[in-house]
């Protein structure tokens, strides 16, 4: 069974995940306004300290998706880093930490953030139309400060990739959702004591039963992800590696050599010999001198073997960023990439013919050969001169 | 139907409410909630329409025109969709009203200013941020992406570094 999502978004029924996003937006607007996030007032409270509601609905609305996602995962119904792979951005960690702060002064200034002013636009409150249109511009006068190089070079720096708690910690997702999901009942207490104190003379109140109820079924839900562990498929990363096809990690080391760490584990000699480019040669014993549990995780750890590698050898598990296994193994790399690719097949799409074209560029490069012509030469153009790799690459 | 204005959901069940619409949307589309990412396409739309050969020289707002109209994207989708749920939700609750919310002591003029103000920050914050309170506090934060949570820490920093100086524009 392939795990959720849907990726309603992708493919050929793009216009219905298009409905889907305006439907998912329609719930997420009614909520907001519901929640009471159309009223200046009730935003800015939080700042000052009069009322909680802010914290309440984002904590319990981050808790309520992350348990939630981290037990679908447990059960093994939806993959969640390819989820947040997809949905979240990398951790750029300065320009998201200062703009985070920045976004923090226009949210007490205005007193909505993006998503509410747009709430507070639709039901009439002029001041929600004003931030909206302060957004739409700020956001293009962001962008045109990115043309400073000084700027753009802050924009980009800190990066860390995806990164996520867990792998930060070294511990399963699950464990971190249950510390939030307490952390955030805590929260929850802690606020109506401010609330208590800072409030006035309008106390708030707050039924006792829904909150017990939400209360519990966080912790609760938080405990069944954790339980969830002690499942088989409990621990997808090990049971059910994740593996890269030759052609894609050619495109890897070929576009963004940076995010990518690759070890070779077969012997010395036959590393020596030939191996990816860029690949350090990590024969059985070397591999645990390597310290992966203590290497920064930003780049991605691609591991090959001669053949398909079963499973991720025990030294790589530590590592807290993202492990790949060479399908295939060097096998595969030398029968896509050491050997001359023929010509595209007559009538190959578009994809196929530029795939092929890209494995026999890989193929020149690490070679030295020439390219297979291609079956009718253009008329009129000079022919394509190949060079060899001048440096760089091993082969 | 009784309508009152001044009632709301109560906090956690909006909350857990808010964590549905953001799960389903986790599941279903493989993505999370939104706001400001849909703002800079509109505010690149009406560019590419004034000033084209501008969006043409500038790289971050030919990005998203490249791939065609900036307006054909699941967020912008998303964003429309935040339009008519909150208008159905204003309508229902009696909150649908014209009107400029302010403290007593600031005039209607000072309130627009201010949240002119607020939302240009906010905008500027949140194209380095790569999202807002929407696409990192919530989204980044229920996905334990570090740089959320970095993100909701200074977001709530830069909130109460200034809450103390905008006061008085609410009491």
């Amino acid at each position: 069974m392939t795990p959720l999502p849907f990726w309603s978004l992708m493919g050929e029924h793009r216009e219905i995940g298009l409905v889907v996003a305006m439907f998912v937006g329609v719930a997420f607007g009614f909520v907001l306004e519901r929640a009471g996030f159309g009223r200046a007032q009730k935003l800015v409270g939080q700042f000052l300290l009069t009322e909680m509601t802010v914290l309440k609905v984002m904590f319990g609305a981050v808790a309520t998706a992350m348990v939630g996602s981290v037990v679908l995962d447990g059960v093994g119904l939806v993959d969640l880093r390819a989820i947040a792979d997809s949905a979240s951005s990398p951790s750029w960690i300065w320009p998201l930490a200062i703009g985070g702060f920045v976004v923090g002064l226009g949210f007490v200034t205005s007193a909505y953030c993006p998503g509410t002013s747009v709430v507070a636009m639709a039901s009439g409150k002029l001041d929600g139309a004003a931030t909206v249109l302060g957004v739409v511009v700020g956001s293009v006068l962001g962008a045109e400060l990115l043309r400073i190089p000084a700027v753009a070079r802050f924009n980009e720096s800190g990066d860390l990739g995806h990164l996520y708690l867990y792998d930060l910690l070294g511990v399963p997702a699950a464990v971190v959702a249950l510390a939030v999901a307490l952390v955030a009942v805590a929260a929850f207490l802690g606020a109506e004591r401010l609330e208590r104190i800072f409030g006035g003379e309008t106390p708030l109140p707050s039924p006792a039963r829904p909150r017990r109820a939400v209360f519990a079924t966080l912790a609760g839900l938080g405990a069944v992800g954790v339980v969830t562990l002690a499942l088989p498929h409990g621990t997808p990363a090990y049971s059910a590696p994740a593996r890269i096809d030759p052609e894609a990690l050619a495109r890897r080391v070929v576009d963004a050599p940076w995010k990518v760490r690759i070890l070779d584990l077969r012997a010395q000699e036959a590393c020596a010999a030939a191996r990816v480019p860029g690949a350090e040669c990590a024969p059985a014993g070397a591999l645990k001198d390597l310290d992966l549990g203590y290497a920064a995780p930003s780049r991605d750890l691609v591991l090959v073997g001669e053949g398909d590698l079963a499973e991720v050898p025990a030294a790589a598990r530590p590592y807290r960023g993202r492990v790949l296994l060479l399908a295939g193994g060097f096998q595969a790399w030398r029968e896509w990439a050491l050997v001359p690719p023929g010509p595209p097949p007559p009538g190959a799409s578009a994809a196929e013919s530029a795939s092929q074209r890209f494995r026999q560029a890989v193929h020149a490069a690490l070679t030295g050969a020439r390219a297979a012509p291609p079956p009718v030469p253009a008329a009129g153009g000079a022919p394509v001169r190949k060079r060899k790799a001048s440096g760089g690459g091993c082969g | 139907v009784n309508r009152d204005p001044n009632k709301f959901w109560n906090p956690y069940l909006a909350g857990v409410a808010l964590g549905l619409v953001l799960l389903t949307a986790f599941v279903v589309m493989g993505k999370g909630l939104g706001a400001s990412g849909a703002s800079f396409r509109v505010g690149v739309a009406v560019m590419e329409a004034v000033a084209p050969d501008h969006v043409g020289a500038t790289p971050a707002l030919r990005g998203v025109t490249e791939a065609g109209n900036p307006l054909d994207d699941w967020i912008v989708f998303l964003l429309l969709g935040v339009l008519l749920g909150g208008f159905v939700a204003a309508y229902t609750s009696g909150r649908l009203s014209l009107e400029v919310l302010r403290g007593p002591r600031i005039s209607r003029a000072g309130r627009i200013a201010m949240a002119l103000a607020g939302g240009l920050l906010m905008g500027i914050g949140a194209k380095f941020a790569r999202g807002c309170a929407s696409g990192q506090a919530l989204t980044g934060g229920a996905l334990m992406s570090v740089g959320a949570w970095a993100f909701m820490m200074t977001f709530f920093g830069g909130g109460y570094a200034l809450a103390y100086f905008v006061r008085r524009a609410w009491r």
